[in-house]
């Protein structure tokens, strides 16, 4: 933790730092610390704009709006954790795969990476929809399936370029196993880059999701996802700003912060800027 | 005698950002025709040295000391403008690396035909400036000047690119020629060609050479006089041929007996203990002090003596070593 | 001094294919004959492009080859086992040129020395170990306290001391150093030919030295082979060959080096 709080040159980047610590425990807590029941229906409070009683206000169902966007935080950054966890496993070992076997099942795997990822996640998105049902699930398995190429290709490219180094050619001559090869000698230097690419994906992920729900692929209305709120309110702009722009801006602003935190990292982490 | 051509006096480079002092003191002279060496380990300071002074440098810059060319004292203000002018003109430059100062999609003829224009007016597309190219690229040895002047740059060898390169400065007819460890990347045969060209040509032109190199043997053979820089600081100008032989500066001494030699056995060597400094040293007193078997107290803190160009020999020693008695 | 060459390559050669081409080159290696015997210093001596590293590959098994015998103290190579195989590892070990690559920037220098202890002799504890790496650090010139360190911290020449002792920890008979000194500063190359030197008398070790540096190899090599465009032109006692070479291309190689 200290280290990247080191790495923070500016200000900014140290907002960056603590926002994302903020939604981080404001996904991990949030359902605690709702004052009301985010799902809980009641007509006579509806459209209230922010007071002392409803912080940020009631949607057009009375539900009260700070609520579900602190039950939603634990739904958004909860999908994005599942979907990268998965992703970022699956394609690792695709690539680790695919770069120490070499030949023909290298130039295959790839390939396939390659024709993957020119499924665009949206009418993936919509084929899981229509067949599990429009919902949080089918958004997140549909955003599984169309990034894990990202992270096979990155990650083989990653390890070719370290096996190619000496350290390497020395691990060999001292006999040292494939596992220990992977684990201890290419894992751990392919780290960085990894994490940087994971970093700037959390607002990717994080923007395809509430995106998908937003136009009802993902996560249905009443859920307080970000995405669905933002539909959900979509009706109520003239009379009830404050709907759409709690869950916009708290979009907007995690997905700022991550960005900066991603572009710091990889300034900080680049070899090739790092003194000898 | 005649005045020099170059004259560096109490050259100190710093650092724009941080104004680290990188290289301080430096002074040095260079005669008409002369073939000068400037040597030092990696991180001694030359290559920056070099480059802040002749206005290639952009994160560095001048904070002390005049440098003199041709008998014009280059302005502090504005100093890397004005260097860089002298440059393609009266000054040409051979960088150290061939395979990335040549312009790998414009033909190699055009480079030089480019050269010629931007140094003495020739036209481009006029036949007498072809000529002109085509036969400074004979003069550097390359084989079949007509066809190599229609080529391209990774048509060549590194040799030959560093010949090309070296063709696009002679083409300028520059009184002086600052190369660079022009041969580090060459195998050692390729090597001793180029240098021996480079060096016959510029003679026979009575042009100025300033060869810089981490190679103290290659210059030993190579030049007439050379100035040995280490940790941003300049410890010895000294004839070449005075190199092993004579009393010289410790540290140039302790350099020349750590370098393994046509005529030397392995109880001729003796290692320099301890780790290289850097320039940007930034402390008192000699750098060479923590690693010099003469050293003394007085060599952390005394200041180190200044060349002030009065004679063509020079020596740094706080304790005196190496000084013409 | 056993009769039995520790080394012995007869009429090995390797082609590349497509995939591996130097500089719009691609070559072979041709006809390599060569012999090391216990106790000897033996340097290959070539510019870029000869294939000297590719016989240093060879020899140390990183590599394979395409035709030809190798036989290492006797025994045909291609014949290994997988255990024979393994055992090889602990009694030949090479040292790189490059000190920034061939350690892993993620380990600690501490477990870099120790893997190859903790491969082939398992049966150490971790206080043995431990005091093994010690040891070994200061055998190479280095603090005996530095094992914590990661490699980053260190610069070249330590760095290049690092891979030394991590080459030594397994106790070869044989060690191979592919130009253990070209990327080093003037100043610390001739520091760690010191240590080579005491090494090679302190421990009795036999060396194969390639390098580009004919005064390097002059210095240290009892005999030598020069090689040019992958096969070997020239062989002999160094002293012999360095000052009367009998091939135009040594010849011309050693008037060319300052």
């Amino acid at each position: 933790m200290r280290t990247l709080w080191s790495y923070a040159r500016n200000n900014i980047e140290r907002t960056a730092l603590i926002v994302a610590v903020l939604v981080i425990l404001m996904a991990i807590l949030g359902g605690f610390l709702a004052p009301f029941d985010p799902l809980k229906i009641d007509f006579r409070a509806k459209l209230q704009p922010p007071s002392a009683e409803h912080w940020l206000g009631t949607d057009g169902s009375g539900r009260d709006v700070l609520s579900r966007l602190l039950v939603g935080a634990q739904m958004t950054l909860t999908s994005t954790a599942i979907v990268l966890a998965v992703v970022v496993a699956f394609g690792v070992a695709v690539g680790v795969l695919s770069a120490f076997v070499g030949g023909a099942i290298d130039n295959l795997l790839m390939r396939l990476a390659d024709v993957w990822l020119g499924f665009p996640p949206l009418i993936l998105a919509l084929g899981f929809a229509s067949a599990l049902g429009a919902s949080l699930e089918a958004a997140i398995w549909a955003l599984i399936v169309s990034w894990w190429p990202n992270y096979a290709r990155l990650t083989r490219m990653v390890t070719v370029d370290i096996l190619s180094r000496k350290f390497i050619a020395s691990a060999d001559a001292l006999g040292v196993s494939t596992g220990a090869k992977i684990f201890r000698y290419v894992l751990p230097n392919a780290f960085d880059v990894l994490i940087v690419q994971v970093t700037l994906d959390i607002s990717a992920i994080m923007l395809a999701i509430s995106g998908l729900s937003f136009i009802g692929v993902g996560a249905q209305i009443p859920l307080p996802e970000w995405g669905a709120m933002i539909a959900d309110g979509r009706s109520y702009v003239a009379n009830g700003w404050w709907i759409v722009l709690a869950p916009g801006l708290m979009i907007f602003i995690t997905a700022f912060a991550f960005n900066i935190i991603g572009d710091m990292l990889r300034r900080e982490l680049d070899p090739t800027s790092r003194r000898r | 005698m005649a005045a020099p051509l170059l004259t560096l006096h109490n050259i100190t480079v710093a650092l724009r950002e941080t104004g680290r002092r990188m290289v301080t003191g430096v002074g040095f002279t260079v005669h008409a025709g002369e073939v000068f060496g400037l040597v030092g380990e990696s991180g001694s300071g030359k290559t920056l040295l070099t480059r802040t002074v002749f206005g290639l440098q952009d994160d560095t810059h001048l904070v002390d000391g005049t440098v003199t060319f041709n008998d014009k004292t280059l302005p502090r203000e504005g100093y890397a403008s004005a260097a860089r002018k002298l440059l393609g003109g009266q000054i040409g430059f051979v960088p150290q690396d061939p395979f990335s100062s040549l312009n790998p999609t414009m033909r190699v003829g055009t480079q030089i035909t480019e050269a010629l224009y931007l140094a003495k007016g020739m036209p481009m597309n006029a036949p007498a400036t072809r000529q002109a190219a085509i036969q400074v690229l004979a003069e550097v040895g390359i084989p079949e000047p007509e066809l190599a002047f229609r080529q391209f740059p990774d048509q060549f060898s590194g040799g030959m690119r560093q010949r090309i390169v070296f063709a696009i400065a002679l083409a300028q007819d520059p009184k002086l020629l600052i190369a660079d460890e022009p041969t580090t990347a060459l195998d050692a045969i390729t090597q001793r060609r180029v240098i021996e060209l480079m060096l016959d040509r510029c003679r026979n032109r009575g042009m100025a050479v300033i060869l810089i190199s981490h190679n103290l043997e290659l210059l030993r053979q190579s030049v007439d006089r050379l100035a040995v820089l280490y940790g941003g600081q300049l410890h010895n100008v000294a004839p070449a041929s005075s190199i092993g032989h004579e009393t010289s500066h410790p540290y140039t001494e302790a350099l020349f007996d750590c370098i393994p030699g046509k005529d030397k056995t392995l109880a001729d060597i003796r290692a320099i203990r301890g780790e290289p400094v850097g320039a940007g040293f930034g402390l008192k007193g000699c750098a060479f002090a923590a690693r010099c078997r003469y050293a003394e107290e007085r060599c952390r803190t005394a200041d180190l003596p200044l060349n002030d160009n009065s004679s063509t020999g020079f020596t740094a020693c706080v304790l005196g070593r190496g000084a013409p008695a | 001094m056993s009769s039995n060459p520790l080394v012995q390559l007869q009429g090995v050669a390797k082609s590349f294919g497509r995939r591996l081409l130097v500089q719009n080159r691609s070559f072979a290696l041709k006809d390599i004959n060569l012999t090391v015997n216990r106790g000897e210093v033996v340097g290959i001596l070539g510019e870029s492009g000869s294939g000297k590293s590719t016989v240093a590959n060879i020899i140390t098994r990183l590599t394979s080859y395409d035709e030809g015998r190798y036989l290492y103290d006797g025994h045909d190579v291609a014949g290994y086992l997988k255990s024979e195989s393994f055992g090889f590892k602990s009694r030949v070990q090479i040292v790189f040129q490059d000190p920034y690559g061939s350690l892993n920037p993620r380990a600690t220098v501490a477990a870099s020395i120790a893997e190859g202890i903790r491969l082939h002799q398992p049966q150490m504890s971790k206080a043995e170990r431990d005091q093994r790496v010690a040891q070994l650090l200061e055998e190479v010139g280095l603090p005996a306290d530095c094992g914590s360190r990661y490699p980053h911290e260190f610069s070249g020449g330590q760095r290049q001391r690092i891979a030394i002792a991590r080459a030594l920890a397994v106790g070869p008979e044989l060690l191979v150093c592919d130009e253990p000194l070209s990327s080093l500063d003037v100043s610390i190359q001739a520091q760690v030919l010191e240590l080579f030197v005491k090494l090679i008398r302190e421990r009795h070790l036999t060396i194969i030295f390639i390098s580009h540096d004919v005064n390097v190899v002059r210095l240290i090599c009892d005999r030598v082979y020069v090689m040019h465009e992958g096969r070997i032109v020239e062989e002999g006692k160094a002293t012999d060959v360095l000052s009367h070479p009998q091939n135009a291309y040594t010849a011309r190689l050693l008037a060319a080096v300052y």
